[in-house]
């Protein structure tokens, strides 16, 4: 027993380690920028910022997450590109890449990078489609000069659902809502599951309905589905397939399964003319 | 509440107006360990056998309802000539003393195997087989161990000429003729073996129709089988027994069917303690693969579980798209949309169900702990793992959980020997 426990207990700190070279973790903001204002001189535009200097030291970056913590779902978060040695940096090329190093791999759902001016970009639709040990990858181009920074979160938490209980309701901001628009307002999906309730442990059948801003059915989206368990940070135990009714904007999901009791957050991501988004639907499986 | 009153009642009139202040005060805090939310209610009846519903269609295997390849079945399951040294039968590891499973940490046919035997109580009720999952139906499953050189330990040609020597008429009563696998046409120890390379070649060396003749002899072989697993199921409970009181209401005129540790144990299992993750639904399990970080002793290559296991039951010539199926494909549900990741499997096993748990030691895919405390404490030791959050327990609460298992302990029935010659 004790060996094995000992075993989890060096697993736990290799596991992050790949990421996070520097040592800097996300949860200890303080000591890390202390040390590398030492070392870089620069100001930082926020106090409860993390920092962290890109591999080849060219730039700085300053990361604020205004909800304070990444949570599983869409993040929205800002960033501060500063030179090495002080100084803003407008104008930069900025793409960032959610990363799960553990798992080896990110979200189909690409980051939208906005820049508001005075080195600060605004990078909105970050979604972190499990909870569990997430990094992002922040690439910085200005004027052929291209470097990387990776910022580690070892432990993204469903939101406000640290404690929960089996079967306990989830917190009451959440809805069971069967039609929502998509994160960024493209289209409005509505789901239903075929052939009764959805029972736990059974295979079955959902149907989508597609629709842009407009209400006009989009027939031709290519529309993918992610299960996950907020709770437990894994899935379904299966992979569904979608395919399109051609008409209506109906689609069909065949493979849906829920092993486990409880608060399930299944995302459908479209992608058509009206671009790529995605909208994210709670249920409690009982 | 009227059991209540009754139990007020009974203890004024016999004990004096003494005791009027300790039975009621026993009575509601009992009154409080049976009474459940209509949440709670919803999830009781989940876990009552009176849930599990008929024994699900096997599409891949037409004869599993068929009682007389159920009597077969039964009959090559309890057969010792089926094994390298006519000793070992289906039943050697899954006895029927002993809830269909044995005693033993590592289950030992010909030799030691790697992992324990299966419980079989309602396995009929699982979307995949063995600890791995690495068949897909129970037919498939039932002819693994027999070309394992540490189980039965022959081959498919010895299983033929077994089958067409002892037991010919049944067989072909129920699927037809077939050939007579005398040794001086077919070699008796000839299969599409890995670990083999004679065997290897003498099936090989067969003729096409040789080898479909045996495969298809070995198939039925495997779905008489099936037929008899199939029948092996649970009986009520006394968990079952008090989910009936609860639901039906009359429950407080009578004596409740658990007692109130076991009922705090149960709203431990349901709630604080998480237990229904995994072990939901009326056979007590989700019959998915989850990793507990839990290594046999002395596994020297590590056991990857369900990650190895599923291109082998996409790869089975014996899977339910197999040419031996008797599904159509679109019935094939959950190999269509298997999920195939492995890393996402890698150490993770299947979840077992916890009928009659306690009268079945030892524990684990690998026999890992030899008592249900020892299972309960483990669990414990993982509380930070988000999936296997047990949240903090205490000593008490173990106590408790281990109660309320034992209240899951039934007979087991299956078809017996005289139904055979319905």
């Amino acid at each position: 027993m004790k060996k094995l426990m000992l075993v989890f207990v060096v697993l736990f700190f290799l596991l992050p380690g790949c990421g996070a070279k520097e040592g800097e973790m996300a949860g200890q903001p303080h000591e890390m920028t202390e040390h590398e204002h030492a070392d870089v001189k620069v100001t930082k535009h926020f106090d409860d910022s993390l920092t962290k200097l890109t591999d080849n030291n060219l730039y700085s970056l300053e990361l604020v997450i205004p909800d304070k913590h990444l949570k599983m779902g869409v993040n929205t978060v800002e960033i501060i590109v500063h030179h090495s040695t002080g100084g803003d940096v407008a104008e930069a090329e900025l793409s960032v890449t959610p990363w799960m190093p553990s798992m080896g791999h990110g979200v189909m759902q690409k980051p939208v990078v906005m820049e508001r001016g005075g080195g600060l970009y605004s990078v909105e639709n970050v979604v972190l489609s499990m909870t569990g040990h997430w990094q992002l990858q922040v690439k910085v181009a200005k004027n052929n000069k291209e470097d990387t920074a990776v910022f580690d979160f070892p432990e993204v938490k469903a939101m406000g659902h640290e404690h929960a209980m089996m079967h306990a309701p989830p917190p009451q901001d959440i809805d069971y809502a069967t039609e929502k628009m998509t994160a960024n307002n493209s289209y409005k999906v509505m789901y239903q599951s075929i052939g009764g309730p959805i029972r736990i442990n059974r295979i079955h059948s959902w149907e989508l309905k597609v629709t842009d801003a407009d209400g006009k059915p989009v027939n031709d989206a290519k529309v993918t589905v992610v299960g996950d368990m907020p709770e437990h940070g894994h899935g379904l135990p299966t992979q569904p397939e979608v395919f399109t009714m051609a008409a209506d904007g109906l689609y069909r999901i065949d493979g849906m399964k829920f092993q486990m009791p409880g608060w399930w957050v299944v995302t459908i991501s479209i992608m058509a003319e009206g671009g790529h988004d995605s909208v994210s639907f709670n249920l409690n499986v009982l | 509440m009227q059991n209540c009153f009754n139990r007020f009642i009974g203890a004024t009139i016999g004990l004096l107006f003494l005791l009027i202040g300790i039975p009621s005060q026993d009575c509601a805090w009992a009154m409080d360990q049976h009474t459940w939310t209509s949440q709670e209610k919803v999830v009781l009846r989940s876990l009552w056998l009176g849930s599990l519903g008929p024994l699900p269609v096997d599409p891949s295997n037409k004869y599993s309802d068929n009682a007389r390849a159920a009597a077969l079945g039964r009959k090559l399951f309890f057969e010792d000539k089926f094994s390298g040294n006519q000793k070992v039968s289906c039943a050697t590891c899954h006895r029927e003393d002993y809830f269909f499973t044995d005693n033993l940490p590592l289950s030992h046919g010909m030799a030691t195997t790697p992992r324990r035997s299966m419980p079989l109580i309602g396995v009929a009720y699982n979307s995949w087989f063995f600890w791995d999952g690495r068949t897909d139906s129970l037919w498939s499953q039932a002819l693994g161990p027999i070309e394992n050189k540490l189980e039965h330990g022959i081959s498919r040609t010895m299983s033929a000429y077994i089958i067409s020597k002892y037991y010919r008429e049944e067989y072909k009563e129920i699927f037809g003729e077939l050939p007579d696998f005398m040794e001086d046409a077919f070699p008796q120890h000839a299969r599409p073996a890995h670990d083999d390379p004679d065997a290897l070649k003498a099936w090989v060396l067969m003729t096409p129709e040789q080898r479909a003749d045996v495969n298809r002899v070995y198939v039925n072989m495997g779905k008489a089988i099936a037929a008899f697993v199939r029948t092996i199921l649970p009986q009520p409970s006394p968990f079952d027994h008090y989910v009936e009181q609860i639901l039906s209401e009359e429950s407080m005129t009578n004596r409740m069917a658990l007692t109130d540790d076991e009922a705090r144990g149960l709203r431990l299992f349901i709630g604080k303690a998480k237990c229904t993750n995994c072990h939901n639904g009326p056979m007590f399990t989700n019959s998915d693969f989850h990793n507990l970080g839990l290594q046999a002793k002395n596994d020297k290559k590590k056991d990857t579980g369900r990650a190895d296991a599923i291109t082998q039951v996409l790869s089975s010539e014996f899977n339910c798209f197999g040419k031996y199926s008797d599904a159509n494909p679109d019935e094939c549900l959950e190999l269509r949309f298997i999920e195939t990741s492995e890393e996402k499997y890698v150490g993770a096993f299947k979840t077992p169900t916890l009928r009659s748990v306690t009268e079945r030691p030892p524990y684990m895919h690998a026999g890992q702990f030899a008592t249900i405390r020892e299972v309960l404490e483990f669990y414990r030791s993982k509380a930070s793992n988000p999936e296997l959050g047990h949240d903090k327990l205490t000593d008490e609460e173990l106590g408790l959980l281990e109660a309320f298992l034992h209240s899951l302990s039934s007979p087991v029935t299956s078809l017996q020997e005289e139904v055979r010659n319905r």
